[in-house]
């Protein structure tokens, strides 16, 4: 990185922040930036503060949406005594875009992760108690990931409602072990909703 | 220029590192090398080469090379021997182990060869899956890594007076110091919680009992608490920081365990 100018480091080292994105990577991309129409740079950057700016969690399942409340949780004619419980929203988008279901979601914003110090606390887990104790809840889907940190997850919800009279049922995992939701097919994950089974 | 050299191993699988778009940096435990830390190439889009083999915990066969001992291993294949699914399929004892596993992390320092410590972690495991869980045996294994790994804490006599433990005494736990005094030699302060005789004599007896007779013990709800707190104060100093996981495990007891 010696050899760059100080504001080329400066965007390199912040876009190696990014997930994914290593420093070799991320001088590629600061070189393309580099490069690039001044017009073509400023939507890029426009873009980005805007997502910040416009984005927020809906109020009822904590999927991003630029409303108060999502457009899953605004359609009626979805049956709303369900929620699929999802990691992250790129997992609801995958569920979403299998088309295999019909109900309403809840994000949790990441999985018990023990040796990164995610805990409970850190899981958008009472918002979804407070959910199901206001209102006719009959089935709760459990779809973290097939992983170490998925499956402790769904273990960890199923000992907090097991009081409750809620279905709970997990996603078959037809999906291996270790895998990620977002990487799976359309086709597999339709399936796993299908042929979830009782916790 | 010098070759690669090819190494087997078996392994367990401490944790992974997200390294670019599709690689993974892997740190093991190996029964061969200790603390290994390898780049598996393509491990996050390959369904086939490295097929969900790098979850925490899981016992693994590994083959890698590398140049030098100092350099990053590049981990050709990895076959689990064990994914210890009871453990995996009880909350608990998910917590349980991943606290094991960052405990050795923690106290191990790379590329140092320990095989002690590589079947510690392979009896505990093995009996966390076969058994109910317990705080004896969480105690125990804290024990015996210490001593393993060179910081086994004085818990037979007083550090200062040298006296012997002996029943009826009750006696301070000094993390600074490493060790017990006796309530005579610790002039101790109002707030300092004292410890029992038996508390004492129960941790010296964990660290050398036989595996198997482990699952008997049941800690009552004092000398748990007591052990727990001489062990926990005296890995928070060694390490000068909290241990994440176990921060999560007692956050997830506290809510519904
Ligand atoms: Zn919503
Ligand atoms: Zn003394």
């Amino acid at each position: 990185m010696k050899a760059y100018a100080q504001p080329i480091k400066r965007l390199i080292s912040e876009l190696a922040k990014l997930p994914g994105i290593g420093e070799k990577t991320a001088a590629r991309l600061a070189n393309y930036i580099l490069r690039a129409t001044e017009d073509d740079v400023c939507k890029l950057a426009e873009s980005m503060v805007e997502v910040k700016r416009k984005i927020k969690l809906c109020r009822i399942c904590l999927n991003p949406t630029e409303e108060d409340i999502c457009y899953i949780c605004h359609d009626k004619t979805r049956d709303q005594e369900v929620i699929c419980v999802v990691e992250e929203p790129d997992a609801l988008a995958a569920i979403e875009e299998s088309g295999g279901f019909r109900g309403l979601y809840h994000v949790l914003h990441g999985a018990l992760a023990p040796l990164d110090g995610i805990g409970p606390d850190n899981l958008r887990l009472s918002e979804l108690l407070l959910r199901i104790n206001n209102g006719h809840i009959r089935e709760i889907i459990i779809a973290t990931n097939p992983n170490v940190h998925g499956e402790a997850t769904a273990l960890l919800i199923t000992r907090m409602l097991k009081e409750k009279d809620i279905k709970l049922t997990r996603i078959a995992t037809g999906v291996p072990m270790g895998g990620d939701l977002k990487y799976i097919d359309k086709m597999t994950i339709s399936k796993s909703l299908e042929f979830r089974r009782g916790m | 220029m010098t070759g690669r050299e090819t190494h087997k191993t078996k392994a367990f699988v401490l944790h992974c590192l997200n390294y670019g778009e599709a690689d993974l940096i892997v740190t093991f435990y190996s029964s061969d090398f200790g603390k290994l830390k390898g780049i598996a190439k393509g491990a996050k889009n390959s369904k086939k080469r490295f097929a969900n083999v790098f979850e925490p915990f899981s016992l693994t066969s590994i083959i890698f090379t590398r140049k030098s001992r100092d350099m990053l291993a590049f981990i050709d294949s990895c076959e689990i021997i064990d994914h210890y699914d009871a453990i995996r399929h009880d909350l608990e004892k998910t917590l349980i182990a991943s606290y094991f596993i960052d405990l050795v992390d923690h106290f191990s320092p790379e590329g140092k060869k320990n095989e002690k410590i590589f079947e510690l972690l392979n009896n505990f495991l093995t009996l966390l899956g076969q058994e109910k869980t317990s705080d004896a045996a969480v105690r125990f294994f804290e024990m015996r890594l210490l001593r393993l790994a060179g910081f086994e804490p004085t818990l037979d006599h007083c550090i200062t007076c040298k006296t012997p433990v002996a029943n009826g005494t009750a006696y301070y736990f000094y993390a600074q110091e490493g060790g017990i005094k006796c309530a005579g030699c610790a002039k101790p302060e109002r707030y300092d919680q004292s410890i029992s005789a038996g508390t004492v004599r129960t941790l010296l007896l964990g660290k050398d009992m036989d595996i198997d007779k482990i699952k008997l013990i049941n800690l009552s709800n004092s000398l748990a608490a007591e052990s727990r707190n001489i062990l926990i104060g005296f890995i928070t100093h060694v390490l000068s920081r909290e241990v994440k996981s176990l921060k999560v495990l007692e956050q997830v007891r506290k809510l519904c365990l």
